[in-house]
């Protein structure tokens, strides 16, 4: 089998696609097809830390769906086992040759700058996540110990949580792909994270705080983001219920400015 | 290349959780602190801990309702050590502990909670009491987005993906670093008063490692060359239960929830390792007892047993072991609903590190190390699963206020001293990135990694160390050589890597000697040539300095007091 593999150097315009022949062995991952085919051309680039699908690192388009690399196996992708159907946005159309059966197609995260090969930019996928002001801010000095928590407020939670910031929804979000202003889905599940902490002193006068046309109004459900999501994040969820909140507690400023 | 100099207060090389938290307490006084890591903090090593932190918070109370204490920690951490760890550091960490994970739940970490809304704890091996709190099973990544969270609040300055490459001393100590942008190839100065290392572990020269792949040990060999000794670096500590195939960890967290080990027959061996303690015996113990069950042939083809959690029944595994079972989906197609998950073990935690005393300081002045990358000695022989993610944030906090306090007594570093230093290290990349013909850096990590675990791997004995020191020393002279086709300066792995293998040799080397002067067997050290510990020659720490140009041994009394030393049985 083949990787076919988008290539660009930093300073230099144009880009091109590689193939690289790889033999697999069962359960390989593209992460390992990678590391094999830089070892045949270590000019190659690509991000890699755990290899365990924990730490966010390798989200890159992989035939065409934003996946984690080192989670993907090369024998599924070639079999056409788990396909995921998005709803289309211009990365996702197939500019070159591709015979999916022997290739695995392999290019870097949408939405974001290039830096080299499948490297891109995530400044501005966390800038968007700095400007919701993640910071845990409970209601006066911590006490003596825990706070109380039901296992039942931990659950609610935890969906949100398991976030790793690993931006393939940000490069599956066909309003990503056309507003570049959009705070995407991972911001937002993040935002509603802190919003429904039964701990928290703001609780849901913290969804003010995307309560823009760029924020919580920006989406226009698709539900990419939750289909793409190696974590099971479902941040249309949030989304939708942030919405539903902010229209009960009245004026919304972002509704009423209308989307991009 | 076009560097940049800064100047800083406190320095701290390193964002996973130990720099990260440290990084709050330097910055909480007021002084200028800066982070730096040759990844996104965030795709630190710590992030991949599963199964918790250990704190005598006496929420779920032990048997026969027994309450915990923090007594009770340091003596299971001090027999788990196989009494190789100093007690007084272990009795500061067992007493901050339950302050720690508190100080946490108060920063938003969302723990698994009891039904009285009270953090959880789960019994994990080598403990006489539940103790280990526990974020489902992604408890490093919950606990290391809450860190970054707080980090991003106090708007710390993190220089990420930058590569550390030297330490700069001058005049017997640590005057700051120089850090390779590996985005635009850059070589930049940090002058620091005051320098941490947080540089996490050196699991990586061993094939077969739970570890990121990013856990060369680069801080670890950095003090090294910078004058600092290293202190007990035989100690490696093997897990029991890696996914055969890729080595992804199952947490021990599988076999405190009841999962149950079988061999090829079906039999449940561990009943005749550790009659008493089972599957919960420490890890050392479980380790070698799978590995011995391969040997005698009891294994299946290919080399790993049966780790079985059918008998919990679904909904247990779902709730309490997702992140298991995901792995096991993930990574060898098998869902531990339905079938037992193969594994083997495999290297997970570096004991040894950066000789420190209890406040963090290393052997070279004005140079601090803390977490994974330091041996303050809090693990000894053999460290309690649980116990450092605990260390990270215990120490991160408190060796950040040593150097909080020691800082006014330190002098500013010399501009002049750390420029020179990166006009070193361009000349260094340019040489390397100058070289043609020789071989790649791949294969010889690949080597290297292969020569450490069939030669100092869970068995070791005189003559397989003999050879396996000759390998190394061998794979060294050939690293010399070591080329590559990539000549950029910027976005260059080839030449990371390259830089990451020149530390992982000189680390090896380093175990190869301690391990083979080490005649005794103690904790996850096993000989068998040595079967039997000896308190006599080696109750010990093993320092390790480079002396004109060779790694020098040397022994240091173990801190003694709190506990008597014993026989350590399960
Ligand atoms: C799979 C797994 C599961 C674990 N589970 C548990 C558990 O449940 N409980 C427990 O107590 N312990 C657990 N451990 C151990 C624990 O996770 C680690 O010991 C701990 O997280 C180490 O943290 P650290 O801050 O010291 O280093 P790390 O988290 O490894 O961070 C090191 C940092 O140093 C930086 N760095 C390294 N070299 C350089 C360089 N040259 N230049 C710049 N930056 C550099 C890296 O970028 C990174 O930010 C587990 C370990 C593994 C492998
Ligand atoms: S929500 Fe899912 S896809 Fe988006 S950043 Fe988080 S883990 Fe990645
Ligand atoms: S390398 Fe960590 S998620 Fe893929």
């Amino acid at each position: 089998m083949e990787l076919k593999v988008f290539r660009s150097r930093p300073g230099m315009p144009g880009s091109r696609y590689d193939s690289f022949e790889i033999d697999p062995v069962p359960g390989m991952t593209v992460l390992a097809g990678l590391f094999k085919a830089q070892e045949k051309d270590d000019t190659l680039a690509f991000r890699y830390s755990c290899r365990g699908a924990v730490c966010g690192t390798c989200a890159m388009l992989i035939n065409k769906v934003p996946r984690l690399a080192c989670r993907t196996q090369l024998q599924a992708l070639l079999e056409g086992k788990a396909p995921v159907q998005l709803s289309p946005y211009p990365a996702l159309e197939v500019t070159v040759p591709w015979d999916a059966g022997k290739e695995v197609l392999i290019e870097p995260l949408p939405h974001l700058p290039v830096i080299r090969d499948l490297i891109v930019d995530m400044s501005l996928f966390f800038e968007y996540y700095r400007l919701i002001e993640p910071v845990f801010s409970p209601a006066g000095p911590g006490p003596e110990r825990e706070r109380l928590m039901s296992p039942a407020a931990v659950k609610e939670l935890v969906p949100y949580t398991n976030c790793i910031l690993c931006g393939a929804c940000f490069g599956a979000c066909p309003v990503n792909a056309r507003n570049p202003h959009y705070l995407g889905p991972a911001a937002l599940a993040a935002l509603y994270r802190f919003c429904i902490d039964p701990r928290e002193a703001g609780g849901t006068s913290r969804l003010r705080r995307a309560d823009t046309p760029d924020g919580w109004w920006g989406c226009e459900f698709h539900t990419n983001c939750r289909r793409v999501c190696p974590k099971g994040v479902p941040p249309n969820i949030a989304i939708g219920r942030a919405r539903k909140e902010l229209k009960a507690t009245g004026r919304s400023a972002g509704e009423m400015g209308g989307g991009r | 290349m076009g560097g940049t100099i800064t100047a800083w207060d406190a320095v701290i090389i390193g964002g996973g959780l130990t720099g990260l938290r440290a990084a709050l307490q330097v910055s909480r006084a007021g002084l200028s602190v800066a982070v730096i890591s040759k990844v996104h903090p965030l795709r630190s090593h710590s992030v991949a801990a599963q199964g918790g932190m250990n704190a005598a918070l006496g929420n779920v109370r032990g048997e026969g309702g027994a309450v915990d204490s923090w007594e009770s920690h340091a003596y299971d951490t001090v027999k788990g050590s196989d009494y190789l760890a100093d007690q007084d550091a272990v009795a500061l960490m067992c007493r901050e502990a339950p302050a720690t994970v508190l100080e946490l739940e108060h920063m938003g970490t969302v723990w698994s909670r009891l039904e009285d809304g009270k953090i959880a704890q789960r019994p994990f091996g080598g403990a006489g009491f539940p103790r280990t709190c526990y974020a489902e099973d992604r408890t490093g990544h919950n606990v290391l987005h809450t860190l970054y969270q707080q980090v991003l609040g106090r708007k710390i300055p993190v220089f990420e993906e930058f590569f550390v490459t030297s330490l700069v001393r001058s005049g017997g100590r640590c005057m700051g670093c120089t850090a390779l942008e590996i985005m635009t190839g850059a070589v930049h100065g940090f002058a620091s008063r005051a320098t941490l290392l947080a540089t996490g572990g050196f699991g990586r020269i061993f094939s077969r490692s739970t570890n990121a792949l990013i856990n060369t040990g680069d801080g670890v060999a950095l003090a090294l060359r910078a004058g600092a000794p290293l202190k007990d670096m035989e100690f490696v500590q093997f897990h029991p239960t890696t996914l055969y195939g890729t080595n992804i960890l199952i947490s021990e967290a599988a076999r405190g929830e009841g999962g149950i080990l079988v061999n090829r027959t079906g039999e449940r061996f561990m009943e005749r390792y550790a009659s008493h303690a089972l599957e919960l015996a420490p890890r050392d113990v479980v380790a070698r007892a799978i590995e011995e069950e391969i040997a005698r042939g009891n294994g299946f083809d290919g080399g790993y047993v049966h780790l079985d959690l059918r008998h919990l029944g679904p909904g247990r595994i779902m709730e309490r072991l997702p992140g298991i079972r995901q792995i096991a989906m993930d990574f060898a197609g098998v869902d531990p609903v339905e079938e037992p998950i193969p594994v083997q073990p495999g290297q997970h935690y570096s004991m040894g590190g950066i000789d420190v005393n209890i406040g963090g300081m290393s052997g070279l002045s004005d140079l601090y190390a803390a977490g994974e990358c330091a041996c303050i000695s809090v693990h000894g022989a053999n460290r309690l699963g649980g116990n450092s993610l605990l260390e990270t944030v215990v120490f991160g906090r408190l060796v950040a206020d040593s150097i909080v306090g020691d800082l006014p007594k330190i002098h500013e570093s010399a501009m002049d001293t750390v420029e020179s230093a990166m006009k070193e290290t361009e000349t260094e990349i340019r040489e390397i990135l100058g070289r043609s013909g020789g071989e790649s850096p791949f294969a010889l990590i690949r080597e290297l990694e292969e020569t450490m675990f069939l030669h100092f791997g869970i068995f070791r004995e005189g003559q397989m160390m003999q050879e396996g020191l000759r390998k190394i020393r061998r794979l060294r002279e050939r690293s010399l050589q070591v080329s590559m086709t990539n000549r950029d300066s910027a976005v260059n792995q080839a030449l990371v890597r390259y830089l990451e293998l020149e530390g992982m040799l000189q680390l090896a080397e380093v175990v190869a000697l301690g391990a083979l002067a080490r005649e005794e067997s103690r904790g996850s050290h096993t000989r068998r040539d040595h079967p039997h510990r000896d308190d006599r020659r080696f109750l010990a720490h093993t320092m390790a300095t480079i002396e004109e140009g060779e790694v020098a041994i040397a022994y240091k009394p173990v801190t003694l007091g709190m506990f008597k030393v014993e026989e350590r049985g399960y």
